[in-house]
């Protein structure tokens, strides 16, 4: 029984996860933030959000 | 527990077991966000809000959900998708309420679902067995840590980039070296409590 209940609570994780994600990406970037740019020096993390962007920023291949 | 126990956890988080310099956790945002002091107080800030919130929500789901059903063992899985959906929720909240807030902290609310320190905090508090308050007090020191040493850091990169560098010391090499010192000298506040 113990396993449903844990199926449960990783489904309904998942599910407001996914809900938050739906609802964050409508929401509307409020007035002069839709071109907020990376201000980091690149830590070397591939998957991160911003290393595309701060590579394309600088001109360099983003791999 | 006493006020003086909280007093000594909180210490004990920002300065003594630096969740940065004593364990190397959350590296990433202190490498790549401490060459400008804006960026590390945005960071900073962001980490210590997004930390705090989701420490206390894991330990309200762990208590109150995953204990009493005998289901600890979702403790990892949970917490990853609980983190996950506090940030999001938080970019959410930032954006339709607070315009200012979100320029200065919107860039890097995505980097903390990533940083784990988060994670961190929010199972070193179950490991340690701490009640709700020591939760609350754990989870604003370790952040507060971490964007205290964000912060030194930053200004000293800053004096740094304007010295001059032997060229194979320059970017991320001087920034080791240099944290290597910081962790060698705040080591001394190992006896401190």
């Amino acid at each position: 029984m113990h396993f449903i209940y844990a199926i449960l609570i990783a489904g309904a994780l998942g599910a407001v996860n996914i809900l938050l994600l739906r609802m964050n990406n409508a929401t509307p970037v409020p007035e002069g933030c839709e071109d907020l740019t990376p201000d980091c020096s690149a830590c070397g993390i591939r998957d991160c959000a911003l290393r595309e962007q701060y590579m394309s920023q600088k001109g360099e291949r983003t791999e | 527990m006493s006020l003086s126990s909280l007093f000594t956890l909180l210490i004990s988080g920002i300065l003594i077991n630096n969740v940065v310099l004593t364990k190397f956790l959350g590296m990433c945002p202190f490498m790549g966000v401490s060459t400008k002091l804006s960026s590390a107080v945005g960071m900073g800030v962001a980490v210590i809000f997004v930390i705090f919130g989701s420490s206390v929500l894991a330990w309200l789901l762990y208590y109150y959900v995953l204990d009493p059903l005998d289901i600890e063992y979702m403790e990892l899985i949970t917490f990853i998708l609980l983190i996950a959906a506090f940030v999001q929720f938080v970019e959410m909240f930032i954006k339709k309420n607070s315009p200012a807030l979100y320029k200065s902290l919107g860039i890097f609310l995505p980097l903390i679902t990533t940083n784990c320190v988060v994670l961190f905090v929010a199972q070193d508090n179950i490991t340690q067995g701490y009640n709700l308050i020591e939760t609350i007090v754990n989870s604003i020191a370790v952040p507060a840590g971490f964007m205290l040493m964000l912060v030194i850091f930053a200004t000293i990169r800053e004096r740094l980039s304007g010295c001059d560098i032997p060229e194979a010391f320059k970017g991320n090499p001087i920034a080791f070296i240099v944290a290597g010192i910081m962790a060698v000298a705040f080591s001394a506040f190992a006896g401190l409590v």
